[in-house]
Parts: structure tokens; C-alpha cells; sequence
């Protein structure tokens, strides 16, 4: 089966600095995988590259055979992106805002409309389909980005920090439909520094630091690799990023 | 320490900083420091040579207001003058008055400390007065030194004349403000408010303009009215009709008059619109914690394709803009008499304001739609979303470029039409000078580009002085070649022409060029 993502010697350097170091890693079709990392370890800047926001300096990025450099718009076809600032209009409404996605990617309008008002009814937002987003809450806003991001029934969701400001009861909506798209078949991949969250939903998860993957697997994996067998992913992440232990962190990628 | 903390006089200090801060964060950086010095040294010197030393030595004979006719034509003349300062100032003011109820920025805080919201609006409204009052006497000022130094010290009354208009003017921008949200609610007072003030600011320019607006004749009694009144031997005897000209002259009695009609208006807006400012502005900002009704009736249908969707985003983003609005109309009122003047030129068979009439079109047009192709190319709220859509570059340029031009053709179209049917020539000269303007505008902002935000609009031109200069050249060029083309000089039009193209060539830049230009500025 091929690979949802297939990342090769990725690199990406900003005036000389390092965001992006030599980068590899696999995400398998239908699995949802959580990218973690400290803050600057370079999990945005990865998969801004990945959704084609950024240009490398140099490796490979394949998204279910689609190269992302080479045939970007085959690619971005099958790739949703959400940040964590929604990508939004505050002066259109959800409805308006889910044409427009729509029709970036293409949707038949017969097809999108249905579509539009079954997300916006499962994400509570229905009932304000005609207001303006410019009065929308945070989570109200992060919902009708999500949705936008799932118009066009992609292959491949990509969140950053999807949870960030978001209260409990919008937080487990989000999280909910999440596992549903990966039990649909999709492939989720998001970064988080909410450990809990990852631990609990992510099939694989892996630690990014100074733009290089320091450790990649199931948490069961990751506990072997450390040798804590009945570790928290937040103990195995602070092991593996180190706070300056480095031999904890050479271990991990031995 | 002179001002207590707290106090109105610290209050207003801490306003009129970050004022003034404002004011020089518009001016830009880096070129923007030789602007500043040219706006606060060199104007004021052109201003005060070139108008102030002259005026001064015309003057330095004339002792008070001339008896008979002529001395009621300078009283109408001051009056005028007062009138328009103020509908001018009244623009500005409704505008700001707007503003501060829709924009939050510190208002949450001075509210939310122990300060009576009275003091913090009657500091805010001061703050707009010296605003306004400060453009205004920098132009006055430098005219009005010469003419006191050589005689006349008691004209210097006139600038505080200004700041009396601009404390009135501030008062009624207030009541405008607070009335319409009476009247209209928090939901349509922005927008209703901000093309109010585009109007107001026009009116003054648009009575102006009544003989091309209404017509020779009317026009024409409407003028001879003016001319009757002034002759009239007992206009003289009018009470007050003297008393702004007085006032400027530095009487004792109209100036205290003038101080109590200026503080007076701010001072009763204040006292009964104070304690009503901070439930207003709450209301404003919950208008739009609550939303936009819904406008559903009947069932929406989705625009199919990426070029549709984008165009039909684009034209209802710029139709839900009130600054872009306000900004958009102005620009129309102050072509609405160009519209009329060179349709009945037209269509009485008269043909000699129509080349300079065609040119002014184009040179319009050009800018209507340099403005709306700054928002839609430059002020996209979601970039990430377009760069990440698997849509071709090319075709959400082409939609958003139709989104810009779209509202000038339907604005230029009602005095083209019939130009092209009464006069063929200027009207095709027209059509094809203002079709070629508002392209080179729309490229101009495509090739030049600059990521911006849509709050950022008025500011937009310093972005860079270069390519602001090079449109509105080439705009000028494009204009030239129009009007002579009307004249039906179309040899000489040549060259304007060329060398506008020359330019347009010049300046024009790839798609790679432009990806590059982005990647730096962002």
C-alpha cells in the first residue's frame, strides 16, 4: 500500500538558519500520526513544506505517490491544511466560506452543498450559517476552518495544533471527528503539545528536535526504544528531547 | 508633575502621544523620515513664500472689512470659507467618531479603569479636534505669519477661528454618530457612517460643481442668486453675517462668539452623549459578538469552479468593506459632475471641455481601480488558503482582477455609453483611455504586490513611493493620451502613449519575479 506521506532528506534553512535538517519520515495510509517536538523544532515549517506553503532547500516529499515539488496541484488535491490560525474571511459567512473552499478545490456545487450542510450540522453551525465569522468565537472559527478543510473530502489532513484555545466541549468535538475521518480512511496527521492528546489518539507519534526526527513509532515502541516500559509519552518526550541529555536522545535514534 | 495622573490633562497628553505616534508609524520608515522632515520644514516654507510673503505684501495697506458691497462680498467669501473648513473637518470628524465606536484598541481598558467615560470621551474628541485642527493650521499658519508680521498681528485670531470650527465640527460628528445609532442600529452605523463622511467631505466640492451638475441655467441662478445678494445694499445690515470675518480679524466680541459657539457644541455633545459613549461602543462590539442576521431566504447556490467562487468572494468582500466603500464613493461623487458635464457637452453638440473631461475619466478610473485591486490582490485574508488550494496562480489573479474592474466598468459605463452614442470620438477615445488606465492599474498592483491588510488600506500608497509614483505618472500619461485622442489629435496622442507603454514594459514583471518579491516581503 502506498505511503500517505513520504518524507526524504528534507532540509530548510532561513538566512542561514536552521528550521529543517536533513528530514525523513513515513506516515502510513489510514493511520493518524502525531507530530510533537519543542517549540522551534520545526513541525510547522515541515508541514507548511508538505502542504506546499514553503519550498525546501533541498529532499523529497511524496503524498500517496504525488510528488509535491514536482505536480503540486495532484498533490494539494488530496491534502487538507489546517493551522492553528484559522485561514478565514471575517467578513463571509460559514456557508459562503465553504463555496469558496469549494470551489478552490474544485467541488461540483451539486456535491458541496449537500456536503456544507452536513459538516456545518455536525459542527453545531448550522444555526449561524448566515451570520458574518467577524462575531464567531475562536472555536466557532477553528470549527468553520475545519470545515473548510474537509469540503472537499481529503486524503490526507494535515493540523497544526488543531486544539489550541479551544474550550473542553469543542476540543472533544474536534478530537471525535478526527478519529471518525481516520476511521473513514483518512490519513490525519498534527502536531500538538498536548501530550494527553497525543497519547491517546495517535496510532504513531513522532519527536522532532532541531529539525530532526529523534524518534518515530507506536508509544509502545517508543517506551522499548527508551527502556522505560511503563513510561507517559510526556516522560518518553522530555527523555527524547533531552534537556541538554543528550544521551537519552542518542539512544532513541541509535 | 503639571497633569495628575488621571486627570483630563494626562489623559490627553497620553491621547495626543499616541497620536502623534500613529501619525509617524503612517509616514513609514527609512524614506519615510525624509517625508516627515518634507511635510513638517519644507511645506510649511513652500507655503509660507509662496503664499504667505505675497499675500502679506498685498495686504499691508488694508485696514479692516471695506464699506459697501465689496466688504459684504468678503463677509460671504469668509463665511464660505468657514462652511467648507467645516464640512471638510465635519468628515474627518464623523469618520473618527465612527471609528471609536467600532474600534476597540484601548477603549476596553480606559473603560474598564476607574475613569468616568465622560473624561475619556471628552480626551478622545479633544484629541480628534487637534487632529483635524493640526492639518489644517499647518497650511493656515505659514500663510497667516508673513501677513501678521507686516501689520496685522490680530489676524493670527484666524487659527484659533480653525480650532473653534474644529471643536464644532468635533461636537457634531458626535451627534451624527450617535444618531445614527439610534437611528440604524450598531449593525449599518459603520458603514452608513463612513460613507456619510465621504459625502460630507464631498459637499462642499459637489455645491461647487451645481452648474455642471444641474445644468447651465439653474446653475446659472443659482450663481446670479449669490451675485444678487452680495449687491444688495442691505446685506450689509445683516446681523452676523460679518461676525466669521470679524472673528478671523481678531474682534474681541465675534472671536469670543466663535469660542463659545466651538467649545460650546463640543462641550453639550459631550455632557449628553458622555455617559451614553460606553454603552454605545458596547453595543458596537457586541453587534459583532452576535453575528450578521441570516440572509437565507430562498436556497443558496454555490458558484461552480475556482475563477466563479473567487470572483463572487472577492465582490462580497468588497461590498461588506465600509472604508473601501466610503473611499470608492468618494472618488464617484467627485465624478459625478465630470459625468454630467461631459454628457450634456455631448449631447449639445459642444466639444470643448470634452478632451479634458475624457482625460479626467480615464485618470479616475485609474484610480478606482488601483484601489480595489490593492484589496483583492495585495489585502487577501487568507493567503495560506489560495497558496495551498490545488487552483492555478493564474486563474485566482484573473478572478480577483475581475472583482476589481467589474465595479469600475459599472461605474464608468452610465457616462461612456452615451458619450460613445453623442460623440463618437471622445467617447471611444474615452472608453479605450479608461480601459487601458484601469488595466495598468490592475498589473501595476499585480507586478508590485505587497501583502497588506484590508485596515490598511488608506495607508496602502507607502508601501512604496517608486511604484505610487510610476501609476499615478502613467496614469497621467494614459490621461493625456485620452484627451488628445478626444481632440482628435491622435498623431500627438501618440506619444504619450508610447511612452506610457514604454513604461507599463518596463516596470512589468514575471511570475517568478513576483513568487520572489513575495517569498522576500514575507
Amino acid at each position: 500500500m502506498t505511503d500517505a506521506l513520504s518524507i526524504r532528506g528534507l532540509s530548510k534553512t532561513f538566512g542561514g538558519k536552521v528550521a529543517v535538517d536533513d528530514l525523513s519520515l513515513t506516515v502510513r495510509a489510514g493511520e493518524l500520526y502525531a507530530l510533537l517536538g519543542p517549540n522551534g523544532a520545526g513541525k510547522t515549517t515541515t508541514l507548511r513544506m508538505v502542504a506546499g506553503l514553503l519550498k525546501p532547500n533541498g529532499g523529497d516529499i511524496r503524498v500517496f505517490g504525488h510528488d509535491v515539488l514536482g505536480d503540486p496541484a495532484a498533490a494539494k488535491q488530496i491534502i487538507a491544511w489546517a493551522p492553528d490560525e484559522p485561514m478565514l474571511y471575517d467578513r463571509l459567512t460559514p456557508l459562503e466560506y465553504l463555496e469558496f473552499v469549494a470551489g478552490l478545490w474544485g467541488v461540483e456545487p451539486a456535491v458541496a452543498m449537500p456536503k456544507a450542510e452536513e459538516l456545518l450540522r455536525w459542527l453545531g453551525l448550522w444555526d449561524n450559517r448566515g451570520e458574518r465569522c467577524e462575531g464567531f468565537s475562536r472555536g466557532m472559527k477553528q470549527k468553520t476552518a475545519l470545515a473548510g478543510a474537509l469540503i472537499h473530502d481529503p486524503q490526507l489532513l494535515i493540523l497544526d495544533e488543531p486544539l489550541t484555545g479551544l474550550d473542553a466541549a469543542v476540543a472533544r468535538q474536534v478530537k471525535d471527528l478526527l478519529q471518525e475521518r481516520v476511521k473513514g480512511g483518512a490519513t490525519v496527521i498534527l502536531t500538538t503539545h498536548i501530550l494527553e492528546v497525543a497519547e491517546r489518539m495517535a496510532d504513531r507519534i513522532g519527536i522532532i528536535q532541531h529539525g530532526r526526527l529523534v524518534a518515530d513509532g507506536t508509544l509502545d515502541e517508543l517506551r522499548a526504544r527508551t527502556g522505560e516500559g511503563k513510561a507517559t509519552l510526556e516522560d518518553l518526550f522530555l527523555e527524547l528531547t533531552g534537556n541538554g541529555e543528550d544521551a537519552a536522545l542518542e539512544s532513541a535514534t541509535a | 508633575m503639571i497633569a495628575p495622573a488621571g486627570s483630563t490633562l494626562w489623559l490627553l497628553r497620553h491621547e495626543l502621544r499616541l497620536t502623534w505616534r500613529g501619525l509617524m508609524s503612517r509616514a513609514g520608515r527609512g524614506s519615510g523620515r525624509a517625508r516627515r522632515i518634507w511635510l513638517t520644514i519644507a511645506l510649511p516654507l513652500i507655503l509660507l513664500f509662496a503664499a504667505g510673503a505675497p499675500l502679506a505684501f498685498a495686504l499691508r495697506r488694508v485696514r479692516g472689512i471695506p464699506s459697501g458691497p465689496i466688504g459684504v462680498v468678503f463677509a460671504l467669501a469668509a463665511a464660505a470659507v468657514v462652511v467648507m473648513v467645516f464640512t471638510l473637518m465635519l468628515s474627518q470628524t464623523l469618520s473618527a467618531a465612527v471609528d471609536a465606536l467600532y474600534e476597540r484598541a484601548d477603549l476596553d481598558l480606559l473603560f474598564s479603569s476607574p475613569l468616568k467615560p465622560r473624561r475619556v470621551l471628552t480626551v478622545r474628541f479633544l484629541a480628534v479636534s487637534f487632529t483635524v485642527f493640526a492639518f489644517f493650521g499647518m497650511i493656515l499658519t505659514p500663510i497667516l505669519l508673513p501677513v501678521a508680521v507686516m501689520g496685522h498681528p490680530a489676524w493670527l485670531a484666524a487659527i484659533l477661528v480653525l480650532f473653534c470650527i474644529a471643536l464644532a465640527a468635533s461636537g457634531v460628528g458626535l451627534f451624527l454618530a450617535a444618531g445614527l445609532f439610534r437611528l440604524i442600529g450598531p449593525r449599518r452605523t459603520r458603514t452608513v457612517g463612513q460613507v456619510l463622511a465621504a459625502v460630507i467631505g464631498a459637499a462642499f466640492f459637489l455645491f461647487g460643481q451645481a452648474r455642471n451638475i444641474l445644468g447651465g441655467a439653474k446653475s446659472a441662478t443659482a450663481y446670479a442668486a449669490i451675485a444678487r445678494v452680495a449687491r444688495n445694499p442691505h446685506m450689509g445690515d445683516v446681523p452676523g453675517l460679518t461676525w466669521p470675518l470679524r472673528a478671523m480679524l481678531g474682534e474681541p466680541v465675534p472671536l469670543l462668539a466663535a469660542l463659545g459657539v466651538g467649545g460650546g457644541v463640543f462641550l453639550l455633545a459631550n455632557e449628553v452623549l458622555g455617559a451614553r459613549f460606553a454603552a454605545d461602543a458596547a453595543a458596537a462590539a457586541g453587534a459583532g459578538a452576535a453575528g450578521r442576521p441570516a440572509k437565507l431566504s430562498g436556497r443558496m447556490r454555490f458558484a461552480p469552479g475556482a475563477f466563479r467562487a473567487t470572483l463572487v468572494k472577492e465582490l462580497r468582500l468588497i461590498g461588506r468593506d465600509p472604508a473601501l466603500i466610503a473611499q470608492v464613493l468618494l472618488r464617484v461623487l467627485y465624478m459625478l459632475p465630470l459625468g454630467f458635464l461631459i454628457v450634456r457637452q455631448a449631447g449639445q453638440g459642444q466639444s470643448f471641455a470634452l478632451p479634458g473631461s475624457a482625460a479626467a475619466l480615464s485618470f479616475i478610473a485609474s484610480q478606482v481601480a488601483g484601489s480595489l485591486a490593492w484589496i483583492t490582490i495585495s489585502a487577501e485574508d487568507a493567503p495560506d488558503l489560495l497558496s495551498c488550494a490545488p487552483t492555478a496562480t493564474r486563474t485566482l489573479r484573473r478572478a480577483k482582477l475581475a472583482a476589481a474592474i467589474l465595479p469600475v466598468a459599472i461605474m464608468l459605463a452610465p457616462v461612456i455609453l452615451p458619450l460613445i452614442v453623442l460623440a463618437p470620438l471622445a467617447g471611444v477615445a474615452a472608453a479605450f483611455g479608461c480601459a487601458a488606465s484601469v488595466a495598468m492599474s490592475a498589473m501595476m498592483n499585480v507586478w508590485w504586490q505587497r501583502p497588506g491588510k484590508r485596515a490598511e488600506f488608506r495607508r496602502r500608497r507607502q508601501a512604496s513611493w517608486m511604484v505610487t509614483l510610476a501609476e499615478l505618472l502613467l496614469s497621467v500619461l494614459i490621461a493625456a493620451a485620452t484627451g488628445l485622442t478626444a481632440a482628435g489629435m491622435v498623431g500627438w496622442a501618440l506619444i504619450p502613449a508610447v511612452v506610457a507603454l514604454v513604461g507599463v514594459l518596463m516596470l512589468s514583471r514575471s511570475d517568478e519575479k513576483i513568487a520572489q518579491a513575495l517569498r522576500t516581503a514575507t
